[in-house]
């Protein structure tokens, strides 16, 4: 019989033995039983050491610390120009978007990639299907097979939704909260990201309209809770005065089929 | 979901390795942030070949060891004050002075191992990661990584051998 090592032994002790018998081997020897219970017994130790243990809403801290950083690392955040010398591909390589799941974070820049694609025409997958359930895109679609402008359309018009809701929300709420900053920063990202996507592919109204939306989000998003409520008041009477209206039509209008606007 | 929501899911695993990885709150704290801030930039570049955990389980850990190495902190480590006030109880068959010493005695073993030692067996017995998977997020081969567990294995053991027949 081969020589059961120390090594052997503890790659029972973490299940990653290959050889399924060496369990039953060693419980059928005193010896090897011995030196493993030793083993186990020694590495038991090694679970005192312990961290201490974070608060409860140490995500949320964690979250409140870096969503103004990662929102500054939006290559054009702050209405600025981009500086940071990156490709509109390699910019919407990061996803913003908010779907479905950590499966969406890579939905995300395949759509982004696919939207930005040239040439493609013809379609094969239902963007809202993609959205719905977006590891349906992980397997095996052919890529050049998806009408970019319809995909586009599709997806701004869900993010448009996503922002009706929002506005809807904002526009109703006679205090601000962090729930809203937070949808508000998620809202923007993507917003970017599609305007973007739409300015690249020539589509200067959509694109122009993404525009208009972005001096509010970033408002909602990161002054919301030092605004005056006078502020606050003129933000929601513009959103309701035109802006939610202009939202609505333009969802509608992407969503009706062959239009892209 | 949001990348918020990812922040909200993973923050503590990644505060416990951090801090394992570092033994100072922190320092933990520091390269949770940054390491989520990185994951930001390189959403881009995840691939779905390992689990979103793995990937982000090695952000931290070269987040951290980039940290360990800026701030040369295995020297710190021999003479810091541990930070067990604020940790939770582990040997309950133990004493309050003998898990103290315990705790003391596992940690300054851990410290002793090397850097990819330490972090293999972190991953192996704390996160419960297979050796493949560590593999990746140490950008070892199979092999090497494997080598590395035993390696962390055999010296772990050779500490913690008398506080086991203590």
């Amino acid at each position: 019989m081969k020589k059961i090592s120390e090594d052997d032994l503890t790659l029972l002790y973490y299940g990653e033995h290959d050889d399924p018998a060496l369990a039953a081997t060693v419980a059928s020897s005193q010896e090897l039983s011995a030196r493993f219970d030793a083993l186990c017994e020694e590495l038991k130790r090694v679970d005192s050491f312990l961290p201490p243990e974070p608060d409860e809403d140490y995500g949320v801290e964690v979250w409140r610390r870096i969503s103004p950083k990662l929102a500054a690392e939006s290559p054009t955040s702050g209405g600025t120009k981009n500086t940071f010398g990156r490709s509109w591909l390699s910019a919407l390589s990061q996803p913003r978007f908010s779907l479905a799941g950590v499966f969406s974070l890579v939905v995300v820049a395949v759509l982004a990639f696919m939207l930005g694609r040239n040439g493609v025409q013809q379609t094969n997958v239902d963007a809202p299907d993609l959205v719905a359930n977006p590891a349906t895109l992980l397997e095996g679609i052919d890529l050049a097979g998806i009408n970019s402008e319809q995909l586009l359309a599709r997806t701004v018009s869900g993010h448009l939704e996503q922002v009706n809701l929002v506005l809807t929300q904002f526009a109703n709420m006679t205090e601000s909260s962090p729930t809203e900053a937070e949808w508000a920063t998620d809202m923007l990202v993507a917003n970017r990201l599609y305007r973007q996507v739409a300015s690249k592919r020539g589509n200067h109204k959509l694109a122009a309209f993404l525009a208009d939306l972005e001096p509010l989000l970033i408002e909602m998003a990161y002054q919301a809770h030092t605004n005056s409520p006078a502020t606050r008041e003129r933000m929601q009477q513009e959103v309701k005065d035109g802006l939610l209206f202009r939202v609505r039509v333009m969802a509608n209008q992407l969503n009706k089929p062959g239009i892209s606007t | 979901m949001a990348f918020r929501e990812l922040v909200l899911e993973h923050s503590h695993a990644m505060f416990r390795l951090a801090w394992r990885l570092t033994c100072d709150k922190s320092a933990a704290d520091d390269i949770v942030q940054e390491a989520f801030i990185k994951a930001w930039r390189k959403l881009g570049d995840f691939k779905m070949q390992s689990s979103f955990q793995t990937w982000l389980h090695r952000i931290t850990v070269n987040t951290a060891m980039d940290y360990l190495r800026k701030q040369a902190r295995h020297k710190h480590f021999e003479t810091k004050e541990p930070e067990w006030e604020t940790a939770p109880q582990a040997v309950e068959t133990l004493n309050a002075g003998e898990q103290i010493d315990l705790r003391e005695q596992t940690e300054a073993a851990m410290m002793k191992l090397s850097e990819i030692e330490r972090t293999a067996l972190l991953l192996r017995h704390f996160e419960g990661h297979s050796i493949k998977e560590i593999a990746q997020i140490l950008d070892l081969t199979t092999g090497a990584c494997k080598q590395a567990v035993f390696r962390a294995v055999r010296k772990m053991r050779i500490e913690l051998r008398p506080l086991v027949t203590t």
